[in-house]
């Protein structure tokens, strides 16, 4: 992210990750917390290195929820929830997005940084074993 | 593609013929000329400069020499070198022409700092020069005004001239002008300044002549001199020639333009600070701003280009520098992508310019040039051995301001606000160097170049920290200068600018009551008015209007809020301001109405409804007519008064709950609203009960902290006081299903969100119908947001905010052993009893030791209580406050804690306290706000804040800034 160019075309790795809501009582949970959103300060998300990243980030997932059973990662980034923008948005409204409670499912799309390098690596020079 | 080609090269080809036959023509003139000349120096040698032959060049001496630099000018005289200055002085024509086109001029100023600076730098450079000339040797003024060719061909005379008479010195200067040249010519490959510029130009093949014209304008003039002696003729034609003719051209095309690139460039220099300084407004600004923030890209290219250019091209190296990274700064962009985009733009400029360069309007500007050209002439003389020019220092700039040739004036403007942008130092400097009262002075100028300039110039110097900056804006009138200029021009980016000043000076508290004087109806009917959309007397056919979120909205809107939290006399004026609080609410309608209710503009608006609505229970005329039956028996002074009516009210309800209730609905449904013959206007809409669901729209609506603490104030006011107007209001939240909405944003990650929500809820439960709900259905969220022993919750909230909920506890709790007991049932004992025993805060463990004590005053609950554990221990106060104590203590306002608790304690509403409260917020929220800091300083200010003070006062950028949220899903 943070080598982006503007007016380039930006490529993201994304992975897509489906998420089983959990019912705790009157709540269905997600099992992780977010940071970030464009009203936050994104100088104090220790998630990425480029300081003017306002996206939505994972920061933290509970052992064995619902998230982490589906494969999120703490760091990584929220592209899209349920094909809604996660990149320009305000923390409350990713929130909102995220907690919908006529929703079992959410889809994310997510982006970490582990992903675009391994497809750097795997576009780059091959280095064959 | 080929045909292209073809065509624009036969175009091409056809225009140099054109011009070479022109040239030709030039080059014969400027024979005769240099005849003619050499004969008047012959003639003037003797006496230094005037020759009475020439009239026009005359005059221009006369002018630089009673030009307030002359001192500079002097200094700069013993220096027996300038040449550099003389390629200076080439610099400045390109851009002392446009300045007289006022196109260019105005694309120069206007653009982005860096832009401004350049055009600044050159021009300040002429004037030096121009100074120089007198005092110079050279009689070189003389032959310029002779010219018989015209203007245009004049000052390629005296160039010429000038070149004849140095020449051995020109070649100097000219290889730092000539860079664009050199791309075209041999001259100097070597010069790294250049090589840039070349590359930029290289782009467009087929237009090299044009876009070496454009870039180097300035050169171009510098260039020929030199090369006239050297050069074959048909080359130095060509170049004199065209060049002047672009650069008009250029200026002309760009024109129709430049007025969208100022202002967006203005903006963009402007918002930086602002954004800054407000850290969290950043969203809302953004949304708003979006658009704006697009054309300045792609107006920058086109006069940002050539501004740019001619600094790189030229010495500028330094200055040039620094804006070019501020502007990346502020936008985030890299300037790679600027420049690219310049340089696409640049394309139809040519061609435009191409196509009929003498045919432009601005050839009438020409004679501008000549004028110019004749006063750099002198320069000449001068010849520094470095070939860099330095910048005008401070004094000099200011100096220039008083120039009697208004684009030097305008220039000096622009270039000092461009020094001033985020520059404390340098706005103290202009401060002691006197040069407000001068900027001040332009504000009258004739010329809109001129006063828009000084405006700028005083937008960045009035903003930020030092308000000893505003005072000397203030103290040389510059605030009725403003409100006149307001009032004259309908330029929308001097308007912006005007308003964008009066935005930061109105955030120093004693100016506020100036600006209010000065310019509060002026702001009303200039701005607020007609932006909000209300119509005085609406027209039956046509439609009502929408409100404009314009940016001089925003900035009179926040200007204005800022103003309204000067105290109960700047209340009354903006209540009595006719028309304000219509257009106002009418733009808060619209803004509802179009489900647009985030940006600042909105904001703003329903921060200056909530100040107007503070204490309108006391101080609105004819207000006593309305004060609650219930209290007119209460005895004493105002303040005794209410706590009375209060007391009847609280304690009434509880020995008499289901006839209170009773009694209260009735007055509710038959109470007669005062008659009214006509619809409410002015005032009156402050507190008329149709505001309830406006501002319960907002707080479903808004996403903008700023705005829904506003509006929960707004609600707080309202239904503090005992008067019928707040017995309505309370009663209208309920029934406008108002309590649920609060108690939702009970919840919100914002402290100062939870805060005026929790306030609003206490007053809101004078009602007794409203206690009973909000103690039924509130209480889980408001003990949620209670720290829990020293550890406090994932939202951290602040002392206030903790003690404000407190407080709303135990305002629900008294006189209602029902809600007490829910209280109990929400696990709040063990919170209270933590709280009581733990908290560093004295006012928490104050706050929350009331709440205890009153919960155990319940005989019936104490049985359930002790089941659970507790006993008369954990309720008794751990410190030895009795309420009459802290009776005595409210009176001093001085700490914002303490009246709230005591009022609580004495079974009184909250209601003093809470505008005690209110006005903090409204006064500090609306300044920090206003004052735009640096981002830097966020996280300052943010300590500040939290230190203490009215924690209110935070408003901004606590809310959004504070530590990054973190949300569990």
């Amino acid at each position: 992210m943070s080598n982006y160019i503007p007016g380039q075309p930006l490529t993201a790795v994304v992975e897509r990750i489906e998420i089983l809501k959990l019912r705790q009582g009157d709540n269905l949970i997600l099992g992780f917390s977010i940071g970030g959103g464009i009203d936050q300060d994104p100088g104090q998300n220790p998630f990425t290195n480029d300081k003017t990243d306002k996206g939505i980030y994972v920061t933290r997932i509970t052992e064995k929820g619902p998230a982490e059973v589906a494969g999120l990662r703490e760091g990584d980034k929220i592209m899209q929830v349920n094909g809604w923008d996660m990149t320009m948005v305000t923390h409350d409204q990713a929130r909102k997005r995220l907690t919908k409670k006529n929703q079992d499912v959410v889809r994310l799309l997510v982006t970490r940084r582990s992903l675009e390098e391994a497809v750097k690596h795997s576009m780059g020079p091959c280095l064959k074993p | 593609m080929e045909d292209y080609d073809v065509r624009s090269a036969a175009s091409i080809l056809a225009s140099v013929k054109e011009q070479e036959e022109r040239f030709e023509q030039l080059t014969r003139a400027l024979e005769e000329e240099r005849r003619h000349v050499t004969l008047q120096l012959e003639r003037s040698a003797a006496p230094p400069n005037p020759p009475g032959s020439q009239p026009p060049a005359w005059q221009q001496v006369a002018m630089q020499e009673q030009s307030p630099s002359n001192a500079t000018s002097l200094a700069m005289m013993q220096e027996p070198q300038e040449v550099v200055e003389e390629t200076v002085t080439i610099e400045e024509d390109p851009g002392t022409p446009t300045s007289h086109v006022s196109v260019v001029t105005s694309d120069d100023g206007t653009t982005r700092r860096t832009e401004t600076k350049v055009t600044k730098m050159v021009k300040t450079v002429t004037t030096r020069t121009v100074r120089q000339v007198p005092l110079g040797p050279d009689g070189l003024p003389l032959p310029e005004g002779s010219s018989p060719l015209g203007s245009y061909t004049d000052s390629i005379d005296r160039r010429y001239v000038k070149n004849g008479g140095d020449r051995f010195i020109t070649p100097q200067a000219t290889s730092t002008l000539t860079r664009s040249y050199n791309n075209s010519y041999n001259d100097s490959y070597g010069e790294a300044p250049e090589s840039q510029y070349v590359r930029h130009y290289g782009l467009h093949d087929g237009y090299v002549d044009l876009s070496d014209s454009y870039g180097s304008l300035s050169r171009g003039v510098n260039f020929r001199p030199p090369r006239y002696p050297y050069l074959p003729n048909s080359y130095r034609p060509e170049n004199s020639y065209t060049l002047p003719i672009r650069k008009d051209d250029y200026g002309h095309v760009a024109q129709p333009q430049v007025p969208m690139g100022i202002s967006a460039a203005d903006l963009n220099r402007s918002q930086p600070e602002r954004f800054q300084a407000e850290p969290y407004g950043l969203e809302d600004d953004r949304r708003s701003l979006g658009p704006e923030e697009e054309e300045p890209y792609e107006l920058e290219p086109d006069y940002s280009t050539a501004s740019r250019r001619t600094l790189q091209g030229a010495n500028r190296g330094r200055t040039h520098r620094e804006p070019l990274r501020d502007v990346p700064r502020v936008r985030g962009y890299p300037d790679e992508a600027i420049e690219a985009e310049l340089i696409d733009e640049r394309h139809p400029y040519i061609h435009g310019m191409y196509s009929a360069p003498l045919a432009q309007p601005e050839r009438g500007s020409m004679a501008s040039l000549d004028r110019m050209g004749g006063r750099r002439s002198p320069s000449i003389d001068s010849i520094r051995k470095d070939p860099r020019w330095r910048d005008p220092d401070l004094p000099e700039v200011i100096a220039m301001l008083g120039h009697p040739i208004d684009p030097v004036k305008s220039n000096a403007a622009a270039y000092l606000q461009h020094l001033c942008y985020e520059n404390d130092k340098i706005k103290k400097d202009v401060r002691q160097l006197k040069g407000i009262p001068v900027l001040v002075g332009l504000l009258d100028h004739p010329k809109s170049e001129v006063h828009r300039k000084a405006c700028g110039a005083l937008r960045n110097i009035s903003y930020g920290k030092d308000n000893d900056n505003k005072v000397a804006i203030k103290v040389c009138d510059g605030i009725p200068a403003l409100v006149r200029l307001l009032r004259k021009t309908n330029d929308m980016e001097v308007r912006e600018l005007i308003t964008g000043t009066l935005w930061n000076l109105s955030s120093y508290e004693p100016l506020k009551m100036v600006i209010i004087n000065h310019g509060l109806q002026t702001l009303t009917n200039e701005v607020i008015i007609p932006h909000s959309g209300w119509e005085h007397e609406p027209n039956e056919d046509s439609k009502p209007r929408d409100a404009e979120w314009t940016t001089v909205f925003k900035n009179t809107s926040g200007c204005l809020r800022n103003v309204s939290s000067d105290g109960a006399e700047a209340r009354r004026r903006l209540r009595e301001c006719e028309g304000l609080v219509d257009a106002l609410l009418h733009a808060l309608q619209s803004a509802v109405g179009k489900k647009d209710m985030d940006n600042k503009s909105v904001e703003n608006c329903v921060c200056i409804m909530r100040n107007l609505s503070y204490h309108v229970h006391k101080e609105v005329p004819g207000a006593e007519r309305f004060t609650d039956p219930s209290a007119l028996h209460a005895p004493g002074s105002a303040g005794p008064q209410r706590k009375k009516k209060d007391d009847a009210g609280c304690f009434g309800g509880k020995k008499a709950k289901g006839r209170k209730n009773g009694e209260n609905d009735k007055n509710y449904d038959t109470l007669d609203l005062p008659k009214r013959s006509e619809p409410s206007k002015g005032f009156e809409l402050l507190y008329q009960p149709e505001v309830v669901r406006l501002y319960l729209s907002l707080l479903t609506e808004s996403q903008n902290y700023n705005t829904l603490e506003a509006a929960a104030g707004a609600l707080q006011n309202l239904s503090a006081g005992q008067w019928t107007w707040s017995n309505y209001i309370r009663a209208t939240v309920r029934k406008e299903k108002g309590l649920p909405i609060l108690v939702e944003l009970l919840r919100s990650d914002s402290d100062k969100v939870v805060r005026a929500v929790s306030i609003a809820l206490r007053n809101l439960s004078i009602d007794r119908r409203n206690k009973d709900l909000i103690g039924s259905y509130a209480m889980r969220d408001l003990v949620s947001n209670l720290p829990s022993g020293q550890q406090r919750p994932a939202k951290n909230l602040e002392e206030d905010t903790v003690v404000a909920i407190l407080n709303t506890i135990h305002e629900i709790v008294t006189d209602s052993s029902e809600n007490a007991r829910s209280l109990a049932q929400a696990q709040a004992i063990e919170k209270l009893v933590a709280i009581n025993r733990t908290s560093q805060s004295a006012r928490e463990t104050k706050a929350a030791s009331h709440v205890l004590q009153t919960v155990w005053s319940y005989k019936e609950l104490r049985n359930a209580l002790t089941k659970d554990g507790w006993n008369k221990s954990h309720f008794q106060t751990t410190m030895a406050t009795t309420p009459k104590a802290t009776k005595n203590g409210k009176p001093g306002y001085d700490d914002t804690t303490l009246p709230l608790m005591e009022k609580n304690q004495d079974g009184y509403s909250t209601i003093d306290q809470r505008d005690k409260d209110c006005k903090y917020k409204t006064a500090d929220g609306p300044v920090d706000q206003t004052e735009r800091e640096p981002l830097k300083n966020d996280t300052n200010r943010k300590h500040y804040i939290r230190t203490n003070r009215p924690a209110v006062s935070l408003v901004d950028a606590c809310d959004v800034k504070p530590q990054p949220v973190d949300s569990w899903v």
